[in-house]
């Protein structure tokens, strides 16, 4: 926590060293000019600096314990767990309005149906890391399960409007073309 | 959103829009040529319209009944009238009076009269018998000049002098003599009928005079041919409107010349040349002109002329002088200018123009042909006087030749020629440019010899075709510039090549003359030949019972109905063999059919007869042929040690009333994209699809109705048969099959959905749709087996499997004919029904989607009908002019249409032959696999080079902007 050390009192130009207006670099392969602020690695950000307020302000209030701390991150896990279900109205919604022709905007809301379950449940381990301890694994796993099903409810969401759209290959006409005509075994010509 | 109503409106509009043929396409994709037909001797003449102009235009009645106007400067139709429904041999007559602004015309049972500039008919005049000749009476009691008509009608001789102007009756003369009526004449005082009395062993001459103005009988004379006529053709000629009309004829063998004054009893004799085989006289056709005529006769190798006066105070004939012996057929030509008679001969080589009073030479030029030698059948002239210091002469003769072309001859130099022969046409068909001989021969020894050797001669191939890369290499910035500027891009080397398009197919064409024709479909239908196949007898018609391509070789075989057949080659024409026509075996019709030693083409007789085979020639197809009677035959052959014999496996007769109309077969390229129709909720409807089925049109006279059956042609099971009852079986009935549809057109009535009493008559045409059940997604009885056998019935429900029919009729505004299917590559393009309309002459192109049986009757569609794109249903069809692929072109006589696929998907050649010939590409389904003439390419090459100039001219400022923004101190 290196940040705490600098809040004591100090010049303004201390601070405008530290914090140097935001840096907008659009052509990356245009080099900035030497000692420009972007070449200085130990730049910090201000938005750094505002985190670094809150916690100093929180610092004085006394320490959780472990199982408090247990609790609050399994209470926390639910929460993220439960998140993708809370879109769903609104995802809904908007495909119910977007209409089921094949258009942009509802091909890349079909995507997005897809695309955001399924990288969330590849990343399940990584959205509860944070909450995982030793002591609360066993309730983490039951959370993970509901996190899951909360993506795959998402997905289905995904797959009806798909099915909406006629996308699924579940009619006899999106079979036809893999059908064969059937073949004469006598053959006719004519001399009329 | 649009309301539903509207929406439709715009699916309906939306096609049309896009179908029209546009503007730029006019001459490039379609091409037309617009014929008369082959003029004939009688009824050719060179005319002045309009009495205060020198401008004179040229009248014909065609062998094909077109009655036409040409101006002879420079070849093109004024105006042209179709005279009667068929095309058959026709005859007729056509008399101009000197100096009329009218022409008029006779064809069969009528009399008509045109405006000579417009064409516009004056008065139409329709008798009981047929006309046998027509005549203008130059001199009547009044300022106008009357017509004079010869009819036959049943025995009775009738003559009618009709009012000039409006066509109305002056007086009849009837004669109830069971004669042969000839000729009507006339001279200044007196009509003169000219008929064959007697019996046919012998025929006398007989003349009756008339008054001019009251048709009374004044005289009559028999004139003694002593048996040497015995039909009205052995009268050689009948001189009319001369101031002294004669009447000619020979004797059986040709050596006399017997030559009659009309009006006097006695004969003349003189002897005609030896060897004589044919006789033609010419002589002047007006009243004012000196009584000269030339008497033409031709030898089996050369032909001579003698020119006769006739004294008209005595009545008597003096030869004046005769023409030396000329090798070859020749034509003469009779011009008058006032009372000057001149004579136009017209040899392989030279036109010798000549004066009815002395042998004298007035003028020759020497005659070229050109590349193609041709000589001239008959021909007519008009001779211009030019006095002065010198007198000069300029002749123009119009020349039928023996390649049945019309040529223009102006003082010996060929002004235009008019391909005339193209019309009446029986047969057509598209044939392949044939690769080149070199590139089939190395590529078949490369498929034989073992893969080494094959790759060295391939590398030595391609070796060797470096040595044209120069000149590709040359071509590129031409090439690129043509495609960039849209314009033509003409083959220097005048060779046909394929193009990557498939558009350049050659067309090959039949007439009835016995000429074939090679027409170049990807050349605005340029005729690359044109050549005489057969040598037919006089007033006889090429029967063409087949035309068939090679596939490997690329000839084209037509089969006559006489046992002749010519293999040509369909690039240049040449011959590679050819059967005269025998009178041996009679050949009804021909066959394509697949053996051992590949494919054979075959021959039947009447009845379907055929004799044995050889083993290697057995079919391996049921063939279908007509039986005796009305029936059809299903023949199977089967070989038997080396022959092999045809014995019939069905027969399909017709009920005793009963008559085979018509019958359609599915097009021999008739490929199918899906099997299946999806219905508006994803449903499928299977089709039923049968390459062997066929539509028999049978009509019944007596009931006023027509049967439409269905047959499967292995088994000869009737799959469907549907009646339709009050039709006219006296007007054509055609069906159209392909896929698994099939459309009919008729004339019928019917009656109104909201008033049951009432019953109207019109054009309709019907449309069945087969499907192999009445469910969706049900594929019949057969289920979801590969193969089917026609013959082998399936055990559920009971017998073969039946398609499930839908049917609809629609009324349309004008009849059809000549149905047609366009065909595509792969069958993915929808099709369209192409059809000549004979009322309008146009070749309409009805899409498949109106005529669709499946449109909902008497209520609107609901939204899964209106996703497949049905409409609802209205009983009539407006033929949208948009959709008439001729335009603005005027196609009369269109007997039938073929069409032929490309190497595009979306394109379908067509051909239509008849009377014209007319030529084009449609895109059912629109150019979706090229770009149109109207895709800017300029404009696309000039946007992307602006683009790249104005980044290569930006770039630089921007960069340095973004440097300065970067790298200069805020201040």
């Amino acid at each position: 926590m290196s940040e705490l050390k600098i809040a004591s009192e100090s010049p303004k130009w201390v601070a405008s060293l530290n914090n140097p207006p935001a840096h907008r670099s659009k052509n990356t392969s245009i080099p900035d000019p030497p000692g420009f602020p972007s070449s200085q690695p130990s730049a910090v950000s201000a938005k750094q600096k505002k985190d670094a307020a809150k916690i100093e302000k929180a610092a004085p209030r006394k320490a959780p314990t472990p199982d408090e701390m247990d609790t609050l991150k399994v209470k926390k896990a639910w929460e993220v767990a439960l998140g993708p279900i809370k879109g769903l109205p609104m995802t809904g919604i908007m495909m119910y309005m977007s209409g089921n022709s094949l258009q942009i905007f509802s091909i890349m809301m079909v995507f997005m149906a897809f695309k955001n379950p399924i990288m969330g449940i590849l990343a399940t381990n990584q959205a509860f890391e944070r909450f995982e301890s030793d002591s609360n694994r066993s309730k983490i796993i039951q959370v993970k399960l509901a996190y899951v099903a909360m993506q795959l409810v998402a997905l289905a969401l995904g797959i009806w409007k798909l099915n909406q759209m006629g996308l699924l290959p579940t009619t006899r006409s999106d079979w036809l073309a893999w059908e064969t005509q059937r073949e004469p075994l006598e053959h006719a010509v004519f001399a009329l | 959103m649009l309301p539903p109503q509207l929406s439709t409106l715009f699916l309906l509009a939306l096609p049309s829009a896009v179908r029209a043929v546009f503007q730029d396409e006019v001459g490039h994709i379609d091409y037309h040529y617009e014929l008369l037909g082959l003029p004939q001797r009688e009824t050719t003449f060179f005319h002045r319209p309009r009495r205060d102009d020198k401008a004179s235009l040229l009248y014909t009645l065609s062998d094909v009944g077109v009655l036409g106007a040409v101006n002879p400067s420079n070849g093109a139709i004024m105006w042209r009238q179709k005279l009667n429904g068929s095309t058959t041999n026709c005859g007729g007559f056509t008399r101009a009076g000197e100096d009329e602004s009218w022409i008029a015309s006779a064809l069969g049972q009528s009399v008509h009269a045109w405006d000579a500039v417009t064409g516009r008919n004056k008065f139409w005049m329709d008798f009981a018998g047929e006309v046998k000749d027509l005549e203008i009476m130059e001199l009547t009691e009044s300022e106008r000049k009357d017509l004079l008509a010869l009819s036959d009608e049943d025995g009775t001789t009738v003559l009618r002098r009709l009012n000039g102007n409006d066509g109305s009756v002056v007086w009849e003369f009837r004669e109830a003599t069971k004669d042969i009526p000839l000729q009507a004449s006339t001279n200044v005082g007196k009509v003169f009928v000219i008929s064959l009395h007697g019996t046919a062993a012998a025929y006398n001459l007989k003349v009756s005079v008339l008054d001019t103005l009251t048709g009374k009988r004044l005289d009559e004379l028999v004139i003694g041919t002593k048996g040497e006529v015995h039909s009205a053709d052995d009268v050689m000629f009948v001189g009319a409107n001369s101031a002294s009309p004669i009447v000619a004829w020979t004797d059986d063998t040709r050596q006399k010349l017997r030559v009659n004054v009309l009006g006097t009893k006695s004969r003349q004799e003189f002897s005609l040349p030896t060897g004589t085989v044919s006789v033609e006289i010419h002589a002047p056709h007006l009243v004012q002109s000196d009584p000269h005529f030339l008497v033409h006769s031709r030898t089996a190798t050369g032909n001579r002329a003698d020119v006769y006066h006739v004294d008209p105070k005595t009545n008597t004939i003096t030869k004046a002088y005769d023409l030396p012996l000329l090798s070859g057929p020749g034509a003469f030509s009779t011009t008058s200018n006032g009372a000057n008679v001149y004579f136009t001969r017209i040899t392989d080589d030279e036109i010798i123009l000549l004066s009815s009073e002395s042998h004298g030479v007035l003028s020759r030029w020497p005659l070229n042909t050109g590349s193609s030698p041709a000589s001239a059948v008959h021909g007519v002239s008009e001779v211009v006087k030019k006095t002065g210091a010198d007198t000069s002469y300029a002749v123009r003769t119009a020349a039928v030749t023996n390649t049945d072309d019309w040529v223009l001859v102006r003082n010996g130099a060929i002004a235009w020629a008019r391909p005339e022969g193209m019309t009446g046409a029986v047969a057509a068909t598209f044939a392949e440019i044939p690769e080149s001989e070199d590139l089939v021969k190395s590529l078949e020894q490369e498929a034989h010899s073992n893969p080494l050797e094959a790759y060295i001669h391939r590398v030595n191939r391609h070796l060797n075709d470096l040595q044209y890369l120069p000149a590709y290499l040359n071509s590129i910035p031409s090439r690129l510039m043509s495609s960039v500027l849209g314009t033509e891009v003409s083959s220097k080397t005048g060779k046909l090549t394929r193009d990557g398009f498939g558009f350049h197919k050659l067309v090959i064409l039949a007439t009835r003359r016995g000429m074939l024709y090679g027409l170049d479909a990807g050349n605005s239908g340029k005729v690359l030949w044109g050549r005489r196949t057969v040598n037919l007898p006089q007033g006889s018609n090429w029967n063409v019972t087949g035309i068939q391509v090679h596939e490997s070789t690329g000839q084209v075989t037509v089969l006559g109905s006489n046992g002749d057949y010519a293999v040509v080659k369909p690039d240049t024409g040449n011959v590679v063999d050819v059967a005269a026509p025998g009178p041996g075996r009679v050949t009804e019709s021909t066959a394509l059919v697949d053996t051992e030693s590949g494919q054979r083409l075959i021959s039947f007789g009447p009845d379907g007869e055929i004799g044995e085979l050889p083993s290697n020639w057995t079919p391996k197809q049921t063939v279908v042929v007509r039986g005796s009677g009305e029936e059809l035959k299903g023949v199977v052959f089967t070989a038997n040690g080396t022959t092999s014999r045809g014995s019939t496996s069905w027969t399909f007769s017709l009920p005793q009333d009963q008559r085979v109309v018509s019958i359609a077969t599915r097009p021999s390229h008739d490929p199918i994209a899906s099997i299946g129709r999806v219905l508006g909720d994803r449903t499928v409807k299977y089709k039923y699809l049968n390459p062997n089925i066929i539509v028999v049109v049978a009509a019944d006279d007596n009931a006023s109705a027509f049967t439409a059956y269905l047959l499967d042609t292995v088994s000869g099971q009737v799959l469907s048969a549907s009646k339709y009852e009050g039709v006219d079986t006296g007007k054509p009935i055609e069906c159209a099959v392909a896929e698994n549809w099939f459309v009919c057109t008729f004339f019928g009535q019917y009656t109104l959905r909201d008033n049951l009493a009432q019953s109207l008559k019109g054009y309709q045409v019907a449309i069945s749709d087969l499907y192999e059940s009445d469910e969706a997604n049900d594929r019949g009885p057969l289920g979801d087996s590969d193969q089917y056998s026609s013959l082998d019935p399936i055990d559920t429900p009971t017998g073969v499997a039946l398609p499930s029919v839908v049917t609809q009729t629609y009324i349309l505004n004008t009849p059809l004919s000549a149905l047609q299917v366009t065909q595509t590559r792969q069958g993915i393009t929808s099709r369209h029904v192409l059809a000549y309309l004979p009322e309008s002459h146009g070749i309409a192109s009805i899409p498949r989607m109106f005529l669709e049986p499946r449109r909902p009757v008497g209520r609107d569609p609901t939204p899964a009908e209106m996703e497949e794109g049905l409409m609802r249903y209205h009983p009539n069809i407006e033929i949208d002019p948009k959709s008439i692929i001729t335009h603005e072109r005027d196609v009369i006589g269109v007997e039938k249409i073929i069409t032929s696929p490309t190497i595009v998907e979306s394109t379908s050649l067509v051909f239509a032959y008849g009377i014209d010939v007319f030529g084009t590409r449609v895109a059912p389904s629109f150019l979706f696999d090229i770009l149109g003439k109207g895709f800017n390419k300029v404009t696309l090459v000039g946007t992307v080079v602006a683009i790249t100039g104005g980044v290569l001219v930006l770039r630089p400022m921007v960069r340095k902007k973004q440097i300065n923004a970067l790298w200069t101190a805020p201040m």
